[in-house]
């Protein structure tokens, strides 16, 4: 009977811990914790159980299960910036949209391809969604979860009246059609693909351009 | 190092070499082929057979696309203007059905019926106009003037500066040219490019 007791204790214990560790900013809910441990001490496994199943229904638990990418909506200005550091890093900019086919189908060989190369700090691959910006918080949101992608940085680009302004700046030979891919480091443009990009030919394209 | 350097060297270069490879297509002032295509209601429409125009607008467009849907009615509305003007419009569809079957040629006549396209909807079967052409995407706008026998290209691009929202574009691509052309006089904004769908190829 003591050692199962002990047992929960240290469960509890455990708990504790882990709620600390992962969720360090919602620091009330890990007091009102500790509280509850000091006060109802011999039904503390009962009370943590509870604590901990009410707080996974919550939000507190949200960022560990169902987590979203963040995706900002960005003019071009804002995005540009995103892009073109001075930091040795190879950008690989990817222009798409929900409703756009071809690009749903090669995002999975982007992240499967950003995956191989995420560990450099000379590699960062963005999305930028050209979806309407009244659908993001509808289904731009959902794909983004439903495709899992991750691991890469979000942006959607909400600046429609400028389309002739800042596609010629990101290529001058890019008429407008998605998906497109720009490849970019340091400011300087090294590539341009204004079609869809099959997963073998786009890992041979980053390793002949890689430092 | 060096190498390194004179291999990316040599890239760029390249990659800016091959370009011009896959630019084809008209540049403003090139003469426009004309074609034979199939129309919705199974005639085969040319250019030629309008006597009358003073000249065209082909539009490469198509069911599937959310920015050709958005622009049906404005598309519309170019052609209820400008037809009687001299300048009709000429719609295209350029994907292959077997890639996107939306845009079969039974939907195409489905769609221009619940519509009401008051113009030609022609299928690229084969897919030898738009190549030709040089159009990416849907929407694709080719403003063509007669000449003689000629058909001179003098617009490619856009509609409008608002795919989402026409009564918020404040600035009508296809209508400025047009109405310059009307004037007698060169469009001032002669070519612009805008997000569309890629056309659907094999």
């Amino acid at each position: 009977m003591f050692s199962r007791l002990l047992n929960s204790e240290l469960a509890i214990n455990n708990l504790v811990y882990l709620i600390v560790m992962n969720k360090n900013h919602n620091n009330l809910s890990v007091l009102y914790l500790l509280f509850i441990r000091m006060k109802y001490k011999k039904i503390l496994p009962a009370l943590g159980l509870l604590v901990y199943l009410f707080a996974g229904t919550g939000c507190s638990f949200s960022s560990k299960t169902d987590k979203i990418e963040e995706i900002s909506i960005v003019n071009f200005e804002q995005l540009e910036p995103e892009f073109t550091k001075t930091d040795n890093v190879l950008y690989v900019v990817n222009f798409w949209a929900t409703w756009c086919a071809p690009c749903v189908k090669e995002l999975p060989d982007f992240m499967a391809v950003n995956s191989e190369f995420s560990n450099s700090d000379h590699f960062r691959m963005i999305l930028v969604s050209l979806d309407d910006s009244d659908k993001l918080d509808g289904p731009v949101k959902k794909f983004i979860q439903e495709k899992n992608l991750k691991g890469v940085d979000l942006y959607l680009l909400d600046d429609i009246k400028r389309m002739n302004e800042w596609i010629p700046a990101v290529d001058s030979s890019w008429s407008g059609s998605i998906p497109a891919t720009l490849f970019i480091r340091n400011g300087k443009s090294l590539k341009f693909v204004p079609n869809a990009i099959e997963k073998d030919e786009l890992r041979k394209i980053i390793l002949e351009l890689k430092i | 190092m060096k190498t390194l350097v004179k291999y990316l060297v040599t890239l760029i270069i390249t990659s800016f070499a091959i370009t011009p490879a896959f630019a084809q297509g008209y540049k403003v002032g090139d003469e426009a082929t004309d074609f034979k295509l199939k129309n919705i209601d199974d005639k085969i429409v040319s250019l030629g057979d309008f006597k009358d125009a003073k000249g065209f607008i082909v539009i490469f467009t198509c069911n599937h696309c959310p920015y050709a849907v958005a622009y049906e009615d404005r598309i519309i509305a170019l052609d209820k203007k400008y037809k009687t003007l001299g300048y009709p419009v000429i719609a295209i569809n350029p994907n292959d059905p077997e890639v996107q079957p939306q845009d079969s040629f039974e939907l195409m006549k489905q769609r221009a019926k619940s519509k009401g396209f008051t113009y030609p909807y022609l299928i690229d079967e084969g897919q030898k106009i738009y190549p030709q052409y040089g159009a990416q995407k849907t929407p694709h706008v080719y403003i063509l003037k007669k000449d003689g026998k000629k058909n001179i290209v003098k617009y490619i691009g856009a509609i409008d500066n608002n795919y989402k929202n026409a009564t918020d574009a404040d600035q009508k691509y296809v209508e400025s040219a047009l109405d310059a052309l009307l004037k007698g006089r060169e469009p001032e904004v002669k070519s612009t490019v805008a997000i569309g769908c890629t056309i659907k190829t094999r």
